[in-house]
């Protein structure tokens, strides 16, 4: 494939979307219609549209993909694998049925996946305590200083979240606050300042090409020079 | 009438001046490629797809719950940069590699991308797009569920997780650690980078993921990038310690100039 292909027009691409999009966010650019809004409104809001579009012919794409792994394994009869293949396209095709014929919005459907998906959903979900406890245990044993520090503050934090011990000493809370209210929350706030700017510096390799992660591996050539190290 | 929107002033004066930092660093780095603090999660790649060699298992990938449009497609987008790179470091050893997919829309990326690197390692032959790129659910438990399956039934050696995560991270973590994985973390997300943190052998935190693509391609440029980046962090610094003296003084200078 050629570099054209592969790099110059994706590249052009993300970069002139990117610039409508940072224009509209930032700039009033006339001409302004009556609303207030300028130009670009419109155009980002057809950009986001075809965002919609193309998720939706993805999705079929994501379809195909699971009839086809799944397929396999059922034509394979894959231990501990073939029956919950034959289960998900059943289930993909009631879904499917009941969502085209009475729609996404019917009683029908609407009962279905709060009967079926939503209750266990919220099962998984609710897994998550014993998760969280086993990997509670984990962190807190001493290995070093700091995570002997660490248990210190994560067994201040805990007795300050349960109701008897904070009532006979009210000094956790002081000492709980303190620590989620100052030292997490600055800890917190460093780490989404640097997340942001690694987030521009990205964006800013992104729309000018330097950043080709998303097209896949090139060589410098493609790439268009790496420089002299 | 104004073209600039008020309260979104200084917003893009800063843009501008990281753009500026990051462009004139590119520059510079031509001439010489600056240094990197050493990222040992990244590092350990090699080691993570060497293992699972050794054992004769898989090694699994997933992006979290990343989307191409919305504020964590540039966590997605870092995420896809290191697929490319353990891609090609799994066709090079052998090692089948199994990327989970949470939004349909990254599907056809991945799957480019994985092809380019089975390419570029001269095994084009063994990529099995439908077996190794697997759409998983749009639905978050239904996808974690999926994960958990296949690390329950076929046992990944490694597990590398970058990109936005949610409740799940805790679930996957858990999991791939009783199956004995080596794990490999990274999420901007400042509420599970704890889990990560708790349970996983290499974590990047925050910002190391956006360096990661950076890191691994050892492309002067973008390594410049980052120095640029860097410039950027000290002119926020700057701008705290101003404003914790202005506020403790009375004055509103700088909250009313973050407000502009």
């Amino acid at each position: 494939m050629s570099t054209t292909l592969k790099k110059t027009i994706p590249v052009a691409i993300v970069f002139v979307v990117a610039m409508l999009v940072m224009l509209d966010y930032f700039l009033v650019t006339p001409p302004v219609d009556v609303a207030g809004k300028s130009w670009t409104s419109g155009v980002v809001k057809d950009l986001q549209n075809w965002g919609i579009v193309l998720t939706a012919f993805a999705l079929g794409f994501g379809a195909v993909n699971l009839f086809y792994f799944h397929s396999k394994h059922i034509s394979r009869r894959t231990p501990g694998q073939w029956m919950f293949s034959i289960w998900l396209l059943i289930v993909i095709v009631i879904f499917t049925a009941i969502g085209v014929f009475t729609g996404p919005t019917s009683d029908q459907y609407n009962w279905l996946y709060n009967a079926s998906y939503f209750a266990l959903s919220a099962t998984v979900y609710s897994s998550l305590g014993f998760y969280m406890t086993s990997g509670l245990y984990r962190a807190l044993r001493i290995k070093n200083v700091e995570s002997g520090i660490f248990l210190v503050v994560g067994l201040v934090v805990l007795a300050r979240n349960a109701p008897a011990l904070s009532v006979y000493f009210p000094v956790l809370g002081t000492w709980g606050s303190f620590i989620t209210d100052v030292l997490t929350t600055s800890a917190q706030r460093g780490i989404m300042i640097g997340g942001a700017l690694g987030a521009i510096s990205l964006g800013i390799r992104t729309m000018t090409g330097r950043e080709t992660g998303f097209l896949g591996k090139m060589t410098e050539e493609e790439k268009g020079g790496g420089g002299t190290a | 009438m104004s073209i600039l929107i008020t309260g979104r002033i200084f917003a893009l004066g800063m843009l501008i001046l990281i753009w500026i930092f990051i462009l004139g660093n590119m520059e510079t780095a031509k001439k010489q490629l600056p240094p990197f603090r050493k990222l040992t999660g990244l590092d350990a790649l090699p080691e993570m797809v060497g293992r699972a060699a050794e054992m004769n298992r898989p090694v699994h990938f997933t992006t979290g719950l990343g989307d191409l449009t919305g504020s964590v497609a540039p966590q997605l987008v870092a995420g896809l940069a290191v697929l490319a790179h353990v891609s090609e470091i799994c066709a090079n050893y052998g090692v089948n590699i199994i990327y989970s997919v949470y939004q349909a829309q990254v599907m056809p990326i991945a799957t480019e991308l994985m092809k380019e690197a089975y390419v570029k390692a001269g095994k084009s032959e063994e990529f099995q797009a439908e077996d190794q790129v697997r759409y998983l659910s749009g639905e978050q438990f239904a996808y974690a569920s999926a994960v958990q399956g296949i690390a329950e039934r076929e046992r990944p050696a490694a597990n590398i997780m970058i990109g936005p995560f949610y409740a799940e991270s805790m679930l996957f973590a858990e999991t791939f650690n009783r199956i004995g994985s080596i794990q490999l973390a990274g999420t901007a997300r400042g509420y599970q980078i704890p889990f990560f943190a708790v349970i996983c052998d290499y974590l990047l935190i925050g910002e190391e993921i956006y360096a990661a693509g950076a890191y691994l391609s050892k492309d002067p440029q973008q390594a410049g990038t980052i120095r640029g980046q860097d410039y950027g962090k000290a002119v926020v610094l700057i701008l705290i310690i101003l404003g914790v003296l202005a506020t403790a003084a009375g004055s509103s200078i700088i909250v009313d100039l973050l407000g502009m």
